[in-house]
């Protein structure tokens, strides 16, 4: 049987997925500054998950900001294509997908499984998860629970600068000045959740609409989208790792159809290593 | 000291010759005193060209001055020393750029910053402001350099075309807006020559104004070349073959150069050569003004079989039979009849289709002429007069077209600040794979 990989390197995340007819197996790890070389460690232990070695697998495609430098790769391809292919083999329904990752936040316009048009937020934290884990840092709350606790806030604390760190800033000052945690939180998620929307809302936004990338963990953060969209989000079981389910779907599909013409896709060198971003 | 860069490839020998043009316009300003020459502050397509060349007045184009900055990326000291002055960095940053420019050779005493690119501008003798349709802050860019250049006379004019309104024949008022331009112009002309001391010879100006047509025509029919598949030369060379049609016009030289560039094109296209090899999709550069310091990008595109075998940007003329001028035997009106008639051109075109504007349908004509399978537009967000508008220009071709791959850009025209390279190049991967899916999809 054929096995495709799927290896997505965001900015905090390495995320691997292995698919046959099904999904094998999926794995995420942190990149972080140290780890962002050992896309292949994630790698390895997907395999193991999947009781497969290297050379079982049969394609093999890398998407994310670090998908270029992937040595064990055969192509590279963006993670807006990987994202909508991903999410549409979750969930064909949806037309509109907002992805929330680390360092930037992207909305994709999906038709037929392809991608129809997408956006694209870079140059600021502010709508992005780095914005979150400042803040989650600067007050001492642990990032998973943020979400949680907006969804137990009293009233929103508008906060009203867009800027990360004067956002850090105001918080600070309102902290100071005695607005609960909670308020602050849902102020926060509500200041994303504008950002995103304005961002998505270019799109001429269609439903259903699907939210992915580390903020659909926060639910915080998705009841705030919802609030803005006017409608309920879908959210994959695991949000994080459309991206990489998308790219070896990807690779299968090219496999496919060289496969239907009696051909072999060209492979690369193809070895399990560390990536080189850094040489 | 300005930050190292990669070189760029232009894909038209052609175009190599553009620096000597942009290097001698700037060298003809500091030139200009010992010559007995007046130098002028001026601004592009504002109609004030012939007028200028038939008197020998130098322009000193503040626009051309900051884009070459930018594209050495050396505009930063400049930036840095109109916002000390409290200028935001959200205005115009050609205009920041050339006021910052200027007020460092103030405190020069009217000498030019060393290390300024290519020698800088020198000194103007008046100011040629331009408040038009097209661009707002040149209302306002003369009187806020004259702040530091007391002594140096500014004249603004109005140059207006009819505003686009779907329910109202602009025909029935192009008139009016001729007569004021004219107007407009022939004041310019007066104050050129109180400025100068010399009077305007008529039939100079004439000949300068049957040039500049024959120009525009020569122009047009050398881009219209581009049609052919593969293009034989694309935007990222458009950027640059626009110089002399934009800051020579009225002048010889920027009609041979359009001579030399029709002969390659048309070399070119007889021996098969295209931009990218091969020549995979071809997209239209619809609006917006380039980072002048990312024009690599345009290589970028190449590299992967992305041509722009046609732009809105820069293409600043029409066939002259196709803007049915009517005949006078006043230069000045012909100007201004050539301006209003360039602008109102796809006035027609647009009220044909509901929701639509001139602009779109100028984009639809290229789309549908010149073979193009997407349209990325650039939006710099500095230049609100230029830009403003994108989204709706996109969402109007998304009706016409459906799926037609849209890719807008987000940076500046000369704040570097305001670009992100690997950003930019992962946004362009992704829409060259929702190009490849929609060509996949037309068959």
């Amino acid at each position: 049987m054929d096995h495709f990989a799927g290896v997505d390197i965001g900015s905090t995340m390495t995320k691997v997925v292995i698919v046959s007819d099904r999904i094998e197996a999926s794995l995420i790890g942190p990149t972080g500054p140290e780890h962002r070389k050992l896309a292949n460690r994630v790698m390895e232990e997907a395999l193991r998950q999947a009781r497969l070695t290297f050379e079982d697998l049969t394609y093999i495609v890398a998407t994310g900001y670090g998908r270029i430098n992937v040595p064990f790769a055969d192509r590279q391809i963006t993670e807006i294509t990987c994202h909508a292919k991903g999410l549409h083999s979750l969930l064909p329904s949806v037309k509109t997908v907002v992805d929330i990752g680390g360092q930037d936040s992207k909305g994709i316009k999906i038709g037929n499984g392809k991608v129809m048009n997408f956006v694209m937020n870079d140059k600021c934290a502010a709508g992005t998860g780095r914005f979150l884990e400042i803040i989650a840092d600067s007050l001492g709350v642990p990032l998973e629970k943020i979400g949680e606790l907006s969804l137990t806030a009293e009233r929103i604390a508008a906060v009203s600068s867009t800027c990360t760190v004067f956002a850090e800033q105001e918080i600070i000052s309102r902290l100071a000045g005695g607005e609960p945690i909670a308020n602050l939180m849902a102020g926060i998620h509500d200041a994303v959740a504008t950002r995103v929307y304005s961002l998505v809302k270019k799109l001429n936004v269609e439903p259903d609409i699907a939210v992915t990338g580390g903020g659909a963990k926060n639910i915080g953060l998705v009841r705030a989208l919802e609030s803005k969209f006017g409608q309920k989000l879908l959210v994959p079981p695991e949000p994080l790792i459309t991206g990489a389910l998308g790219a070896a779907l990807m690779g299968k599909d090219i496999f496919e159809k060289y496969a239907a013409e009696g051909q072999q896709p060209t492979r690369s060198g193809h070895r399990l290593e560390e990536a080189t971003f850094f040489k | 000291m300005a930050e190292e860069k990669k070189g760029r490839a232009v894909a038209t020998t052609t175009a190599a010759k553009i620096p000597k043009f942009v290097r001698g316009n700037l060298s003809a300003t500091l030139k200009a005193k010992e010559e007995g020459k007046k130098v002028a502050a001026a601004f592009i397509a504002d109609g004030q060209d012939e007028i200028m060349r038939a008197m020998d007045i130098v322009p000193a184009w503040g626009e051309s001055f900051s884009g070459v900055c930018a594209a050495k990326r050396d505009a930063e000291k400049y930036l840095q020393k109109a916002e000390s002055d409290n200028f935001s960095r959200s205005l115009c940053t050609y205009a920041t750029c050339n006021i910052g420019f200027d007020m460092m050779r103030e405190e020069l005493g009217g000498v030019a910053p060393e290390g300024a690119p290519w020698g800088g501008m020198a000194r103007p003798d008046m100011m040629l402001g331009n408040g038009q349709l097209l661009c707002d802050p040149r209302f306002k860019w003369p009187q806020a350099t004259q702040h530091y250049q007391r002594d140096v006379p500014v004249f603004v004019t109005n140059m207006y075309y009819p505003p686009w309104d779907p329910n109202v024949d602009h025909h029935d008022q192009e008139a009016i807006y001729v007569k004021y331009a004219t107007e407009e112009l022939r004041e310019t002309v007066k104050f050129c020559e109180k400025v100068t001391g010399k009077k305007m010879d008529w039939d100079r100006l004439a000949a300068t104004v049957e040039l500049s047509d024959k120009t525009w025509d020569l122009f047009i029919d050398t881009y219209e070349l581009r049609k052919h598949i593969p293009t034989p030369m694309d935007t990222g060379d458009a950027m640059n073959t626009m110089v002399p049609l934009t800051f020579n016009l009225g002048t010889q030289e920027a009609y041979d150069f359009y001579v030399d560039l029709k002969a390659e094109l048309e070399q070119k296209i007889a021996d098969g050569v295209g931009v990218a090899n091969p020549e995979k999709y071809r997209v239209i550069w619809a609006a917006g003004l380039p980072s002048w310091f990312a024009l690599g990008d345009f290589q970028y595109f190449n590299g992967k079989g992305v041509v722009f075998p046609v732009e809105v940007t820069y293409r600043g003329c029409e066939k002259i039979e196709r803007l049915d001028l009517p005949k006078t035997n006043d230069p000045l009106e012909h100007i201004a009849w050539r301006w209003v008639r360039y602008w109102t051109h796809w006035y027609d075109a647009a009220r044909k289709r509901p929701g639509s504007t001139p602009k779109v349908e100028r984009i639809i004509e290229y789309i549908e002429d010149y073979k193009c399978d997407g349209a990325v537009f650039h939006s710099a967000f500095s230049c609100r007069s230029w830009h403003a508008g994108i989204m709706q220009q996109a969402a109007t071709l998304k009706n016409v077209y459906k799926d037609l791959p849209i890719l807008i850009m987000e940076g500046d025209i000369v704040d570097i600040s305001s670009y992100n390279e690997a950003d930019t190049h992962n946004r362009i991967d992704a829409f060259i794979e929702t190009l490849a899916a929609y060509k996949k999809k037309q068959g």
